[in-house]
């Protein structure tokens, strides 16, 4: 068994512990003007890797970042880990129940808010091909499938935490646009994972094949999986270690799913997405398991993998301002006409339901992870990634006072 | 208000104690009695009733008979809506087997379709011993206060101690993740004030109802709604259980995909009491 080197292990601790370090302490300066730590953290992919270190002192950068080379490999695998990690707990976030008990009022915002963005993200790339450049493997279909998907997923731990700064968490704006935003991540996934399976990279199963399992994977894990899964968490919980037992099958579960969609031809991460959704709509599993899981993950892994997107690309050489204004029009004019009239419909009054619109309109990490696959199956380019990682903070970063300007001090349905 | 108070009865080992039960509660509430029977009807049944009546000294004149026929779930309900029925009192077992769990039996027919409020008897008793240990689910909903003020009546009626208000905590865990990014006095602060904020919301609701000499312990919970509800009534060993009716009607995919209700429907972990909220509006 081929190990790493003695240089090569420093080489890769220092890595690691240069990431996480210079990660969090853009993290805090972040926090400190209330932005969300993702956005700091790609700021310091983006001084670490080519965008400025490897511009200002590209010695340095490869000394610390070499692209070949063992460590580089480990890296890469941990940044893979990292991302499937992150889908599981996007999954585990998913709240079934949550979407339920809204009624038709989800109904309504979450395909508005769905349909909508995809439909604009969808055929402005479309019908305007030359605008976008040219994208990875050339096929404008599903290009333009995957910007509508890019347009329509959304941030949910973004959008609940700004709910929470606003005090509208638990009122019922507030649990709407969060069941919404469950709902267009649950679908957007399972576009994008189609989109995935129809490039055909799983060369020996047929694109139908691939499609048809990712569909049978789908519906199996979210109806008999997640039934078997609900009767051994009891078993889970009561004859190992707690929460040790529980942590260890949910992640050995979360790998295994995730092999399983990478080998069938689309990506690790939906596997982990959809084990993610079952396990988490268990009953039992507490929600302080589930918490730990979280801290854990977006902690240690989640740093990781967001400094290093800014290692991947040199954003100054692929920026784009058209297409990234573009690109950020889209996103802001499909998800606040989308949503917004889906919530009116609801029953909500024009400045709740833009208000609504503005909350679903964060894209956060959900965006860059979505952005970063696509790049690594040649379904976009560096530019059109770059833009998209712009829009995915530029929308994070603006939802909530966009949010709060609009209800202003308006007396908003807190029931 | 209840006013008129409904008794499924069969003729079957436990009828005699739901008689007296249901007896014990129309007292209570200085309610009508009517008992409504679904199946045959002839001079056999017409003396088993009386029997009945005669052995807890109730006498035919003081409630009102209704015989029925047909599907008894349906019967049952229309039978309800004729008299204008506010409390339907049924028998039920604890937990179904998987078939009828499925299928659904007469009383979970009952509580999943009834338009006025059911109290569904686990251990009905021939000497009533009321409800001293009842616990209340208390969310956002418009029936949330009748559901406490009705607990608070089960209980007060019955010189009971303890009404658990319960009240959920939802997404507690994502909450909680999306404040990570805090300093532990912070995070901390953001928990207890997530707390803090449903234990106020319960306060504000029990101080608009009447619970004179009842202790009243708030509890917040967090996980999945209705399963917490089952497990904290199970743990506390309550004798009832009172939760606001679903504001839709459940159905089998409900089963399939268990949420809120269905998980105490599921296993009831004492009596229950589904309180409908809608029924006032229904009688206009």
């Amino acid at each position: 068994m081929s190990k790493l080197s003695h240089s090569e292990l420093i080489h890769l601790m220092v890595q690691l512990g240069v990431m996480l370090a210079f990660g969090r302490i853009m993290a805090e300066v972040a926090r400190k003007f209330k932005q969300p730590a993702v956005v700091g953290e790609i700021i310091a992919g983006l001084i670490l890797g080519p965008t400025i270190l490897g511009t200002l002192s590209p010695d340095i950068f490869d000394i610390l970042f070499p692209k070949t080379g063992a460590s580089a490999v480990v890296l890469d695998g941990f940044t893979k880990v990292a991302v499937v990690m992150l889908l599981f707990i996007a999954g585990l976030e998913v709240d079934l129940r949550i979407v339920f008990q809204q009624g038709k009022q989800a109904v309504f915002s979450s395909l508005f808010g769905l349909i909508i963005p995809f439909g604009l993200g969808f055929v402005i790339p479309y019908y305007f091909p030359g605008f976008f450049g040219n994208n990875g493997n050339g096929d404008h279909l599903l290009f333009a499938l995957f910007m509508g998907t890019a347009m329509a997923i959304s941030a949910l731990p973004v959008i609940v935490r700004i709910m929470m700064d606003l005090k509208l968490f638990r009122t019922k704006i507030g649990m709407l646009v969060v069941a919404s935003a469950m709902v267009d991540d649950l679908i957007g996934w399972m576009i994008f994972s189609i989109i995935l399976g129809m490039i055909g990279k799983g060369g020996h199963i047929a694109v139908g094949y691939t499609l048809l399992l990712t569909i049978g994977f789908a519906a199996f894990m979210l109806t008999i999986g997640r039934g078997l899964l609900n009767r051994l968490l009891p078993w889970v919980n009561k004859k190992l270690a707690w929460p040790g037992g529980l942590l260890s099958l949910s992640l050995a579960l979360c790998f295994l799913a995730a092999a399983y969609t990478e080998y069938i031809g689309i990506h690790a991460v939906f596997g982990a997405f959809i084990i993610g959704i079952a396990l988490g709509d268990s009953e039992h599993m507490s929600e302080r398991a589930k918490e730990i899981v979280h801290q854990f993950i977006n902690n240690i892994f989640a740093p990781l993998f967001f400094v290093a997107i800014g290692l991947k690309v040199n954003f100054l050489l692929n920026f784009n301002l058209w297409l990234t204004l573009l690109i950020i029009f889209i996103a802001f004019a499909g998800k606040i006409i989308g949503s917004g009239l889906g919530t009116r419909l609801g029953g909500f009054t024009w400045r709740e339901s833009l208000a609504a619109g503005f909350g679903m309109n964060a894209r956060g990490a959900m965006e860059i992870i979505l952005g970063i696959v696509a790049l690594e199956n040649g379904l976009i380019n560096e530019v059109i990634f770059v833009s998209l990682v712009i829009m995915a903070l530029v929308t994070s970063m603006t939802s909530g006072p966009l949010m709060k300007w609009m209800l202003g001090n308006t007396e908003i349905s807190k029931k | 208000m209840i006013r008129t108070i409904g008794l499924a009865i069969a003729f079957s080992p436990t009828a005699e104690r739901m008689l007296t039960e249901a007896a014990a509660i129309a007292q209570q509430f200085n309610a009508r009695l009517v008992l409504i029977h679904v199946g045959e009807h002839g001079e056999k049944e017409d003396l088993m009733l009386d029997l009945l009546l005669k052995n807890r000294n109730l006498s035919k004149d003081s409630v009102t008979i209704r015989w029925e026929k047909g599907e008894a779930a349906r019967s049952i309900l229309n039978a309800c809506a004729r008299e204008k029925v506010d409390l339907l009192i049924a028998g039920a077992l604890k937990k179904e087997n998987l078939l009828q769990y499925y299928l659904g039996t007469i009383a979970r027919h009952i509580m999943r379709r009834a338009k006025c409020s059911v109290l569904l008897l686990t251990q009905p008793s021939l000497d009533p011993e009321g409800f001293k240990n009842v616990v209340v689910n208390a969310e956002d909903n418009i029936g949330a206060e009748e559901a406490v003020s009705l607990a608070c009546q089960f209980s007060k009626k019955d010189g009971g101690t303890w009404v658990h208000v319960l009240r959920e905590l939802k997404m507690y865990g994502l909450a909680m993740s999306a404040s990570s990014q805090s300093s532990e006095d912070e995070y901390e602060k953001i928990r207890q004030g997530l707390i803090k904020d449903e234990v106020e919301k319960v306060e504000r609701l029990v101080q608009k109802i009447s619970h004179e000499n009842l202790r009243i312990n708030i509890k917040v919970v967090s996980g999945k709604s209705g399963f917490e509800l089952a497990q904290f009534a199970r743990r506390k060993q309550a004798d009832l259980l009172v939760v606001e009716a679903p504001p839709r009607r459940f159905w089998f995919l409900d089963r399939v995909f268990t949420h809120d209700h269905e998980y105490i429907f599921a296993d009831l972990p004492s009596s229950l009491l589904i309180v409908q909220s809608r029924r006032e509006e229904d009688n206009v």
